[in-house]
């Protein structure tokens, strides 16, 4: 099924600005929130997994019901998860497409990657600490 | 415990200057009047002890005089740095930065291209009828959150200044101050609202503009219907706007971001000049980084330019979608890069975080955010409001001192740049 996909600023994505690395930051920002309705389409329970799918790539996603969400509207928190399928194109203006991007979303066993699992297939190299 | 009051809380564009810190030990262990992501903030903890450098694919650590000498190599041996960030420190480092771009030739760019920028771009269009925080919050009676989620984002920004503060001129202001929210979904900020206007994603443009329509007497021309929006609500809207004795429209990144970006805004701005043709109408972006405003004053007073501003030719060159940090790095244009007080890692769309990868990279942070993973080099700093203190501009452009509560024995970002910035004189013979 094809969605819009919108991004934000969520309060517990804030709460983890300054540790990004932790399972806190790793959970909310691999959260999709999606219309309760949408989700029945989808043949999705809450707290499964999905697949988004762009023009740039895809990415496995838990997700979590909202009725605040129009139906045909999907919402990430910021995060890498979201920019991982998110198009660089700015339109002369300097600014990605963050608030409406299309996806396509299907039903998925696959399981979520970390930020610092999606940075290591990136070729990051985690400092382990001192 | 000692206790240190009237602290200014270094996350968002509110600057909430009433903050009080626990202090034990040499560290902050409790917050008073901060909210959730400020208190986390304060009590941040797994800060870098020390530089760090990429060998042959493996961390180790380095001193501070070797950090300046790989930052200085990196950026000298570079055609096209790009020197991207400074939201998130204080203005005197972003004069440091600037200074230095102008000896590189490169790009600076502030993380206002991913945030505000298409409103500036409005600003420079049409103006900015702004005003401070302090008068919103005695004054207005009428509030609008168009494209923004305060609840979640600028957690005390309602509290401080807005629906739920006092306002000297205004009698039960908690009571009688109405509030209409705009979105595309119905977000914490939505449910607390006295009117909330659901729009179709993309639709603010019509919106604003069916606004402008109806003040100008120009109703007749409305279909039934608006992005999803009924006549007869955007009639009622723009009664209330027009009968207020003082309204103040906040607006978020779901204007800059959505479909029309900064003509959005400017329509936006337009809306809040007819306004002004019926009562008193202001607007106020919410800006996010807590110092990102300060970045665009110091690029402003230094180059003339706001952000994105291109060194290459010698002298300041400003071109939004060509000299701006995404497009930079999206076109493979820059050559190495030096990312202080943000995280693009986490922020970026992926073919700018590949090309954030394939360059020499040095990030300048408290912190190990998930842009250290992928830099060469990251040289550990103070956080300024905790251990540094600098100079931030509140989101209405009030410029506030951001104060020190202990000294950690970090260098503050000042410091460091200053100590790159002369080696690199040093090295040039300059």
């Amino acid at each position: 099924m094809k969605f819009i996909l919108n991004t934000g600023r969520t309060i517990r994505q804030g709460k983890y600005i300054e540790n990004k690395l932790g399972q806190g930051y790793a959970e909310e920002t691999s959260l999709c929130r999606i219309h309760p309705l949408d989700l029945l389409e989808l043949g999705v329970e809450e707290g499964e997994n999905i697949l988004v799918k762009s023009e740039i790539g895809e990415i496995v996603l838990e997700v979590l019901a909202d009725e605040g969400l129009p139906k045909g509207m999907v919402f990430i928190s910021y995060g890498i998860h979201c920019n991982s399928i998110i198009s660089p194109r700015t339109h002369g203006t300097g600014m990605p497409d963050y608030k409406i991007h299309e996806v396509e979303i299907f039903p998925t066993s696959e399981q979520r990657k970390t930020p610092t699992e999606i940075l290591e297939q990136l070729g990051g190299v985690r400092y382990a600490g001192n | 415990m000692q206790e240190i009051k009237d602290m200014v809380c270094p996350f968002c564009g509110c600057l909430c200057d009433d903050v009080t810190l626990g202090i034990e030990n040499g560290s902050i262990v409790s917050t008073d009047n901060c909210c959730t992501i400020g208190n986390a903030k304060f009590l941040g903890k797994n800060r870098l002890k020390n530089p760090i450098q990429k060998v042959d694919g493996k961390w180790i650590d380095i001193t501070y005089d070797e950090a300046v000498d790989a930052a200085v190599d990196i950026l000298l041996d570079a055609d096209r740095p790009l020197l991207f960030g400074w939201s998130g420190t204080h203005g005197e480092a972003q004069c440091v930065g600037v200074h230095m771009n102008e000896i590189l030739g490169g790009v600076i760019d502030s993380t206002t291209s991913v945030c505000h920028g298409p409103s500036i771009l409005a600003i420079q269009e049409v103006g900015h009828p702004g005003c401070t925080l302090g008068q919103v919050k005695n004054r207005a009676d009428l509030v609008i959150y168009w494209g923004c989620n305060p609840i979640e984002a600028h957690p005390r920004h309602m509290s401080r200044y807005t629906t739920y503060a006092d306002g000297y001129f205004l009698d039960n202001a908690f009571r009688n101050r109405k509030v209409i929210v705009v979105d595309v979904r119905e977000t914490e900020t939505a449910k607390v609202a006295d009117e909330f206007i659901q729009i179709k994603s993309g639709g603010d443009y019509a919106v604003l503009s069916s606004l402008r329509a109806i003040l100008r007497g120009k109703a007749d021309m409305i279909p039934a219907s608006v992005a999803g929006v009924s006549k007869t609500q955007l009639m009622q809207v723009a009664e209330m706007c027009k009968t207020c004795s003082f309204g103040a429209l906040f607006f978020g990144v779901g204007l800059t971001m959505a479909k029309g970006k900064y003509k959005n805004v400017r329509n936006a701005i337009e809306l809040v000049d007819d306004l002004n043709r019926h009562t008193k109408f202001t607007l106020t972006p919410m800006r996010g980084h807590w110092n990102v405003y300060g970045a665009n004053e110091v690029f402003s007073w230094m180059t003339g330019y706001p952000f994105a501003v291109d060194f290459c030719r010698g002298v300041a060159f400003y071109n939004p979608g060509e000299t701006t940090a995404i497009d930079i790095l999206a076109r493979k244009e820059c050559d190495a890069c030096m990312i202080i007080a943000s995280d693009p890692a986490a922020h970026f769309p992926r073919a700018c975080v590949e090309q954030i990868r394939d360059i020499p990279m040095i990030a300048i942070d408290p912190f190990q955010s998930l842009t250290t993973p992928l830099a060469d080099l990251q040289i550990p700093v103070a956080v300024t409001g905790i251990d540094a203190e600098g100079t931030a501009y509140r989101m209405d452009g009030i410029p506030i001192k951001v104060k020190k509560v202990m000294d950690s024995g970090y260098p503050s970002d000042t410091e460091i740049l200053t100590r790159i910035y002369q080696k690199m004189l040093e090295v040039k013979g300059l």
